[in-house]
């Protein structure tokens, strides 16, 4: 390739194609992404840890195998990063806490397994919310990640780096995790694309849990193409894993057929315009994405779930509790190392009943009923991921029990959910288009996604 | 959670749950139980006395050589 301002934009998909046919370097493209880290992170905080050494060796040992005997999968010799939270063996894994300041994992991450087999170059580690639950926080091991698209403004979380670093073109591919929306959210204020998948579908294995009935790890990149090619490495059983689904992984780029005619979308629009009434912009965004569909030949149906808050209080019931079953005896024995925001968030799950608890788990299989039988009626729903995102400052911790999201439900019912860009509000931020398919069909929701990609301009526009 | 309690009663839910705290943090309980406090106060009350949790106990899942 001749310049490296065109290697910090490719995709996975493109980068690969490039290295198949011998025109692009692993090693090039590791020291493009490296060099536009060192230039532009200070701004972002995205990183945490950029392992340059390793990643250099790392390529040019793909760059000799691949010489030699061919690419190994799409992944080879592409650039790649991790959540704080994966677990890296002899790699600083810190959750952005005091707690893990100097925690160093032995033993990899099953996703990060799954990528070094596959060939992938690790960049580095990117920032998180505290235990990808308490943020954003100035009172921990680092500083919280700022939005690309103006650094004023939050990448919202806990995801926060992994999709600050895509938007910026810092790495191609960046593995998050989704407990209530920490892989959607963060991609649609960073105006990429970020998946959830079917509960169960990609190991949690050596991925520091925050609550984990509802933990998922998915993939964030800038285009859904790429987030196929990504989850057909990840995804697969996990004997290690309790939650793990021993089920067969589907071919998620053959199901990119850019076709979607017939398709049923189900709209929740009570929640829409009654439980979670959207700001006149964003609903604005999201008609004009329901007529790009109807223009690509789907159906639009209105669908009635049960009231979004519902499955806010049941995951979050859950969620605190859980919480403070890993992290109580810190709280017990050295409280002053968890930052404000994380602390105030689980402090109190101790104190619920064990009978709450179950109660919840009980009203968790009555809304996730509720979910599959609406599925049921439908290929996807649509509904946006969430407003585009504020300025980054401070938030009341209490905010977390007090404001529903869009995102959650799909946590207590394990059904995929992709989020992508659907254009830009006038002052420059994301918005966002959320797409829920049935559980394990994460991939129709890629092909819908890709469909409205490649019938829409906005891959298009970058970070200035 | 009990409906209705006063700080001291959640200092002493807080000390039964081990959770001797010092008086900034206590502040910060008070606070955040009254949040989660409303959240389980959403919870349905009557269940079907059969409705199971969303959790299950597999026990294949604990063989050797898995989790």
């Amino acid at each position: 390739m001749d310049t490296a301002t065109k290697l910090d934009v490719l995709t996975v998909a493109e980068a690969a194609r490039l290295i198949a046919a011998r025109k692009l370097s692993p090693v090039e493209l590791t020291n493009a992404y490296l060099n536009r880290i060192a230039e532009l992170d200070e701004q972002l905080n995205s990183f945490v840890t950029v392992t340059s050494d390793r990643a250099r060796a790392e390529a040019r040992a793909a760059e000799a195998e691949i010489a030699a005997s061919g690419a190994r999968s799409k992944l080879h010799g592409i650039p790649y990063c991790l959540k704080d939270i994966y677990d890296t063996a002899g790699i600083r894994t810190t959750a952005m806490s005091k707690l893990l300041a100097d925690n160093v994992p032995a033993r990899d991450a099953a996703v990060q397994t799954k990528l070094a087999e596959a060939g992938g170059i690790l960049l580095g580690k990117n920032a998180t919310w505290e235990f990808a639950h308490g943020g954003p926080s100035w009172d921990i091991l680092f500083p919280p990640a700022r939005n690309p698209w103006n650094t004023a403004y939050s990448p919202a979380g806990s995801s926060s780096g992994s999709a600050a670093a895509v938007a910026a073109g810092l790495a191609p591919a960046t593995f998050g995790s989704d407990t209530g929306g920490s892989i959607r959210g963060p991609a649609a204020a960073c105006g990429i694309a970020g998946l959830k998948p079917t509960y169960g579908l990609v190991s949690r294995r050596g991925v520091i849990p925050n609550c984990f009935s509802h933990d998922h790890a998915g993939p964030l990149a800038w285009t859904v193409e790429d987030i196929a090619i990504l989850m057909q490495v990840i995804a697969g059983h996990d004997p290690e894993d309790p939650g793990s689904l021993d089920v067969p992984i589907p071919d998620f780029t053959a199901a990119l057929i850019g076709d979607v005619r017939g398709l049923v979308i189900g709209v929740p629009w009570r929640w829409l315009e009654q439980d979670l009434p959207l700001k006149p912009a964003t609903r604005a965004a999201f008609d004009a994405a329901l007529d790009v569909f109807r223009g690509l030949g789907a159906e639009l149906r209105d669908v009635s779930l049960p009231p979004i808050q519902q499955y806010e209080d049941v995951k979050k019931t859950i969620a605190v509790v859980e919480l403070f079953t890993i992290h109580g005896q810190d709280l017990r024995e050295r409280p002053e190392l968890f930052g404000d925001c994380l602390r105030y968030r689980i402090i109190a799950g101790g104190l619920v009943r064990a009978e709450d608890y179950v109660r919840a788990m009980r009203h968790r299989s009555v809304l996730a009923r509720a979910m599959q039988s609406v599925m049921a009626t439908v290929d996807v729903l649509m509904l946006p991921t969430a407003e585009p995102a504020g300025k980054l400052e401070p938030v009341d911790p209490s905010s977390l029990f007090n404001r529903p999201s869009f995102t959650t439900a799909f946590n207590v019912s394990g059904n995929p959910a992709l989020s992508v860009c659907s254009g830009f509000a006038e002052n420059g931020m994301p918005f966002s288009l959320q797409i829920v398919g049935r559980v394990l069909d994460d991939a129709t929701v890629l092909r819908v996604g890709d469909a409205y990609e490649k019938a829409t301009p906005w891959r298009k526009r970058r970070p200035a | 959670m009990p409906d209705a309690v006063n700080r001291d009663e959640i200092l002493l839910l807080a000390r039964n749950a081990g959770l001797d705290l010092p008086a900034a943090y206590a502040d910060q309980l008070v606070a955040a139980y009254a949040d989660v406090s409303r959240m389980v106060a959403n919870l349905p009350r009557r269940q079907g006395h059969a409705d199971e949790p969303a959790h299950v106990f597999n026990p294949t899942a604990f063989l050797p050589g898995k989790a």
